[in-house]
């Protein structure tokens, strides 16, 4: 009999309180307003300016229900102002029918202009303090615009536009190299920590923005409006310094150890950008040591690659030839390295973590240097840079046509 | 004393289980900076020495639990004081992990939840099991306990292919010499988890083969103080240490870190299956620890009639002993590391060791 | 055994129904009447005149030997053996050629049949008046003979209808006691398989059979289940579930303590573990004791074929339980509490699809399960000729109409048709059915917390099952408590060569199950040695 009660005690309890609740966290799916992409601006009052990318499920998903045909644009855009990131958030449910919901919020977009203005630190406190945000979003500045007009251009084959912003870095990572993929947690990381700068892609908007907000924008081959990635952005107290390009970004990549693939042009037989490489794989060791109370680093590049495209007979069947090229790829590659330090050293910002390196190694010397690091100890490094480069193959052909005539 | 066998295996699981329990939730010893690990494993060479003490104690009375050679060796009035101060303090603790495991779920995935429902839906399952005794407590440690470490190694596994593990951040090693790791020792990982085994004497008279039971529990907080040790170790490298001594949950930040393959990622889910397994169990041991102290204490035929009540008091302990998660957390490193633990974790047992030292040898003189 | 009967037959008498009975006609409950008309009298009396109870009265030998009277119930006996062994030979046989006493020289010259009691008080004879055994009844003796002519019609062996193997033998139990005594002992033909029978049931009289190896059993065990058995008071048993419910250990579960099944390879099999039988009369279904959780998740055809097969299909069993228990409170906890769970891209398809669909997901789910298990009752109970219309009726409901009419988005649609096929792949319907019904509970409790909801559910369920013992054993022996020893043979199965012992926790026996060397190989010839070709090599060069 007891045994009994004290079951039926049990159910009666653990229903009640089942029933009770009310489920308090429960959120249906058609409650949710998706939000993919969340630009942040600063207006004229200095008020933040937030625009949310929510995905509108029904013209994404497509075909099922309602099938195809004019459907409307897959995501809609909302804006909120506030005086912070929590009340600009908070405030768009005035104009939103649904509940904000961050959790799928693969990318923020930081306006250039806010990113001069002040830390972004500010703005990523929020951000990494919510339970719902990822700290695995991608952070983007939109370079040369707005962060409101980069959320609002619609594009063609990913139909979430940030989506589309998001895997355009990742490959242009993979196969280019001029710019590098950050989220939240490793900006974040890089921001509290003394011996490293942040270095940030930006992404560009082309086009008329008011156009690009139609879904014609999405009906045409080539858009009137579209996104592409820009250059590398320095931080330097979490605030936007300066945009390196070309060389100088991909060096910087080259140093931050994240090229998977490039493709390198060299100079041949007098011929400029004559014999293009193909890099597969590389890896860069950054040492850091004390000579003589000043910091001096070596930089160890090792490139692996494939010849990709001659445009000057060359015999590349002989070994010899390629070493020469070879060497040719390490000159290239040393060069860009050299121009990245420069830049950097030149913004006294040290975005490629020597200060840490040297911390792991001389935690004492360290110490006495870190608050001065970027503005006086940093711009003094010397380096000394050794690029191993090695072509593997060189693809179908051997030689290439040309050599024969 | 309920008629309960345990095996050398399930005492195993339940000590590994126990001492993983919240202690994997937390920035453990992350005072040390990146040399977190270090003591932590420091800290586990004290537990095993503690547990030896508890051990040694068990030997001396294999028949009696705790609560009984406290009088022994204390006197009647002295001995029942103490124990049932540990009563208190058994409860209390099971409170505060309680509370910690609340706070957690309340933090990352149910945030208009009130903290109440959650913490009272889980003593409810820890009322159900404990009335059920120890032995099915422990077979269902055996059951769960392959599932845990499944879902560890999987996630260890997905971790490493990720490529999130950054070494660097481990460096540089003894950055300010052994002296800070050794005060993280004896002010916290010293204790929580591994002083907390204390625990386990109120269990050692059901094991079935006793002369195992030493080597058993030293290979399992061994075991548990590595297993400790690694997560603390890929938390910081993953994280680096500021954002980890930032993280109210490290593990989870290093868990919601994992992206492989696109798909594999956002595994929060799982952080917190196997998160409420290791906390069930933890409250569990205390509870029925406390329990069966009590029982014996008091002299109580029909222990599991006093569940619901106790398991009420640690509930509504574990919602009003702080007002925020700040405070319990200060609380926590203040009052609790600094005074209780050392006295019910240390001085005690030493004590109490000490004492029946002298008393047997007497005895042995005399006869 | 007669004692514990007589004791159930007194204590029976307090049913109300009884005791009318016993006023009605009152008989004196032991010694038989020497006049054969009294005895003809009582036994009319008593059966109520039934016409199935045939009583023929004869003359010993040609007329000159004294009445006699053969009584049987038509149907149950077996009417040949009746006329050919017992009418026939007791009409021709000459009383006065034998010097023994009438009543001697039936019982020991003239009943031709293999088993032949004597009987002398009312009970028993009409415990084996009713269980089919012919009665002889003497003139002038206070006693009389009872020959086992049990038979009539039965339905013959056939292949099991639930528990089919693709591999296996295709004889299954019948509703005989007897029958399916013997299809065990055909299959292990040793006399140590020993077989104790008993009576249950105050009403119906059920023969109810214990079988073990005698040896291998526990000995704890058996006495466990005789003592059980031996507790049973009921009027009836009309099936082994009657016994199953009045013996488990537990009441409140919804998993099966006794494991039932048709397949007489499978109670074998179980006897040679260690496990005891219990044979029901009236019923193909025969229990074993004690069960555990893991055998519900094995079939007999997992020994038959190879060791690795087994294996998998095992680990897909256990994922088709959890499939069946979990997947719609998973379905309800990811898109109502962890939206952040799924990728991106598959929670805007669900996200689309549920924007047409009025209902919050547990009603979604909960209309969709409970209407898949209104089909399946009613195609269950149904004819075969209308099953397919129900089939047809069933497609349409649980698929694309429900989906156009924006009752159900189509991802609810997959889900429940999972749980249904998973739920239908489960080995032991038992078991299958219980996680039916656990199912709700945990769509519930998903419902209101999600995975913390689901998690704490299997942490009861856990519980739950650990504190469940079936005969003593614990039910999820050997995972918890964990026996090392024993793994051999449950989510894995290990060859049979490998499986060296029994289980031990239903056994005392130590011996091993195989020899050593067990293990096939190749002939020792082969392989990087060049040498001479051996016997057993059939090569080419042979």
């Amino acid at each position: 009999m007891n045994k009994i009660n004290r079951l039926m005690c049990f159910l009666v309890i653990i229903g009640t309180t089942l029933l009770l609740s009310g489920c308090w966290s429960k959120t249906e799916l058609t409650d949710l307003a998706i939000v993919a992409a969340f630009g942040i601006d600063k207006n004229e009052e200095g008020r933040y300016v937030g625009t949310l990318q929510i995905i509108n499920p029904g013209n994404v998903a497509g075909g099922m229900q309602g099938g195809g045909g004019s459907q409307g644009p897959p995501v809609s855009v909302i804006t909120g102002t506030g005086d912070s990131i929590v009340e600009l958030s908070r405030m768009t449910s005035r104009k939103l029918s649904r509940r904000l919901y961050y959790a799928h919020t693969n990318l923020v977009i930081i306006g250039e202009e806010l990113a001069k203005e002040e830390s972004i630190s500010d703005i990523l406190d929020s951000l990494e303090r919510d339970a719902e945000f990822r700290s695995t979003a991608i952070v983007v500045i939109a370079q040369g615009s707005k962060a409101s007009d980069m959320v609002k251009v619609l594009t063609a084959i990913d139909k979430i536009p940030a989506n589309k912003v998001i895997k355009t870095l990742k490959f242009t990572e993979r196969t280019w190299g001029e710019n590098i993929s950050v989220n939240m947690q490793e900006a974040i990381q890089t921001l509290v920590s003394p011996g490293k700068e942040l270095v940030v892609s930006g992404f560009r908007v082309s086009g008329d923005v008011n156009k690009g907000k139609k879904t014609v924008n999405m009906q045409q081959t080539e858009p009137s409006s579209s996104l592409y990635a820009g250059g590398l952005a320095i931080f330097k107290k979490g605030k936007l310094t300066q945009w390196i390009d070309g060389e100088a970004a991909r060096g910087s990549v080259f140093l931050l150890d994240k090229i998977n693939a490039s493709a390198i042009a060299v100079k041949w037989e007098g011929k400029d950008e004559a014999i293009v490489y193909e890099l597969i794989r590389q890896k860069t060791k950054i040492s850091a040591k004390m000579e003589k109370g000043k910091p001096h680093v070596f930089i160890k590049v090792q490139a692996e690659g494939n010849i990709g495209e001659t445009r000057v007979p060359t015999d590349l069947t002989n070994p010899h030839v390629l070493l020469k090229i070879e060497k040719e790829v390490e000159k290239e590659i040393k060069k860009e390295i050299t121009i990245a330090v420069k830049q950097a050293q030149k913004n006294k910002a040290d975005i490629f973590g020597i200060g840490d390196t040297l911390h792991r190694t001389n935690p004492k010397e360290w110490k006495k240097m870190s608050n001065k690091w970027n503005d006086v100890y940093f711009p003094e490094v010397t380096t000394d840079i050794v690029v191993d480069a090695f072509i593997r193959r060189t693809g179908l052909r051997n030689n290439p046509h040309q050599v024969n005539k | 004393m309920e008629k309960a066998k345990i095996s050398l295996y399930q005492l195993f699981v339940l000590i590994l289980l126990f001492e993983l329990g919240s202690a994997i939730l937390v920035p453990l010893a992350i005072d040390a900076k990146q040399d977190a690990w270090m003591s932590i494993l420091f800290g586990m060479v004290g537990g095993l020495f503690l547990f030896w003490v508890n051990y040694r104690l068990f030997l001396y009375y294999p028949e009696l639990v705790p609560p009984e050679y406290m009088q022994k060796l204390l006197g009647k009035i002295v001995g029942t004081f103490l124990a049932f101060s540990y009563i208190i303090f058994f409860m209390y603790t099971a409170a505060r992990v309680l509370r910690d495991f609340g706070e957690m779920l309340l933090t990352f995935a149910y945030l208009e939840t009130p903290l109440f429902i959650v913490n009272a839906l889980l003593i409810l399952v820890i009322i159900y099991a404990v009335s059920k005794g120890i032995e099915v407590v422990a077979r269902t440690g055996e059951l769960f306990f392959v599932s845990i470490y499944f879902l560890a190694i999987t996630g260890f596994i997905l971790i490493v292919f990720s490529g999130l593990i950054d070494l660097n951040n481990l460096k540089p090693i003894l950055e300010e010499g052994i002296f800070p790791i050794a005060r993280v020792v004896f002010t916290q990982s010293l204790y929580v988890p591994f002083g907390e085994s204390i625990v386990f004497s109120m269990i050692f008279p059901y094991v079935t083969k006793r002369k195992g039971a030493k080597k058993v529990g030293l290979f399992a907080i061994g075991l548990s103080g590595i297993n400790l040790a690694i997560t603390m170790a890929i938390n910081i490298g993953v994280l680096g240490v500021d954002l980890t001594a930032r993280s109210q949950f490290p593990l989870l930040s290093t868990i919601q870190s994992i992206q492989v393959a696109e798909f594999l990622e956002r595994l929060d889910v799982f952080f917190m299956i196997s998160t409420v397994i290791c906390i069930f169990f933890k409250v569990s041991i205390y509870f029925y620890v406390a329990l069966a102290g009590t029982a014996v204490l008091f002299k109580i035929k029909n222990p599991s009639s006093l569940t619901y009540p106790m398991g009420m008091v640690i509930l509504f302990m574990s919602v009003t002993i702080a007002s925020s998660y700040a405070e319990h957390l200060k609380e926590g490193l203040q009052f609790v590391t600094h005074f209780l633990h050392p006295f019910f974790f240390v001085v005690t047992p030493l004590l109490l060791l000490g004492i029946a030292f002298f008393k047997n040898r007497k005895k042995s003189i005399h006869q | 055994m007669t004692m514990s009967l007589f004791s159930l037959s007194k204590k029976v008498k307090k049913l109300k129904m009884h005791k009318k009975q016993a006023q009605q006609h009152d008989q004196p409950s032991k010694a038989l009447p020497s006049s054969l008309q009294d005895q003809i009298n009582y036994i009319k009396e008593k059966t109520g005149n039934s016409t199935d109870v045939i009583i023929r009265r004869l003359q010993l030998g040609d007329g000159r030997g004294p009445d006699t009277a053969v009584v049987f119930v038509e149907g149950i006996a077996d009417s040949k053996a009746i006329n050919d062994f017992l009418i026939e030979s007791i009409m021709n046989k000459h009383p006065v050629e034998s010097k023994q006493p009438i009543f001697e020289t039936l019982f020991k010259e003239v009943v031709a049949l293999g088993d032949v009691k004597e009987i002398t008080d009312w009970d028993n004879l009409y415990l084996s008046l009713m269980s089919g055994e012919s009665i002889i009844l003497v003139d002038g003796v206070q006693k009389a003979i009872s020959a086992s002519t049990r038979g009539g019609e039965q339905r013959s062996v056939q292949e099991p209808s639930s528990q089919l193997t693709v591999r296996g033998p295709r004889d299954g139990f019948t509703e005989s006691i007897r029958t399916n005594t013997a299809l065990i002992r055909r299959r292990i033909q040793n006399p140590d398989l020993w077989l104790e029978n008993m009576k249950i049931g105050s009403v119906t009289k059920t023969d109810v059979s214990i079988m073990y190896i005698k040896g291998i059993a526990k000995d704890e065990i058996i006495e466990e289940v005789r003592n059980r058995l031996k507790r049973i008071e009921i009027d009836s048993i009309l099936e082994s579930g009657y016994i199953e419910q009045l013996i488990e250990d537990t009441a409140f579960t919804t998993f099966p303590t006794l494991y039932h099944t048709e397949r007489p390879d499978m109670v074998a099999g179980n006897l040679l573990e260690g496990r005891v039988a219990i044979i029901v009369n009236g019923t193909p279904f025969v229990l074993i004791a004690p069960a555990v959780f893991i055998q519900f998740f094995q079939s007999v055809e997992d020994y038959y074929g190879r060791a690795d097969i087994a294996t998998a299909l095992r680990f897909l069993r256990i994922l088709i339980f959890f499939i069946s228990i979990i997947a719609p409170a998973a379905y309800i906890a990811v898109t109502t509490f962890h939206q952040e769970m799924i990728p991106t891209q598959l929670l805007v398809a669900i996200a689309a699809q549920r924007e047409s669909v009025p209902f919050p997901a547990l009603v979604e789910a909960l209309i969709m399960e409970v209407s898949f298990e209104i089909l399946r009752e009613a195609g269950v109970r149904m004819p075969r000729a209308v099953g397919s219309a129900i089939s047809i009726v069933g497609a349409l409901v649980i698929g694309q109409a429900a989906v156009q009419a924006g009752i159900v988005s189509p991802a609810m649609v997959i889900i429940v048709a999972i749980t249904a096929i998973a739920n239908f792949a489960t080995p032991a319907f038992a078991v299958a059915i219980s996680a039916r019904l656990i199912r709700f509970g945990f769509m519930f409790a998903a419902a209101t917390f999600g995975f913390y909801g689901i998690i704490l559910g299997v942490i009861i369920l856990a519980v739950h099952l650990c504190s469940l013992r079936s005969f003593g054993v614990p039910y999820l022996t050997p995972m918890a408590p964990f026996i090392p020893a024993n793994l051999g043979d449950t989510i894995v199965r290990l060859p049979l060569w490998a499986q060296k012992k029994r289980p031990r926790l239903f056994t005392d026996n130590k011996e091993n199950r195989v020899g050593d060397n067990q293990k096939p190989q190749p002939p020792k010839s082969r392989g990087m040695v060049n040498s001479a070709i051996e016997k057993g090599d059939h090569d080419e060069q042979n």
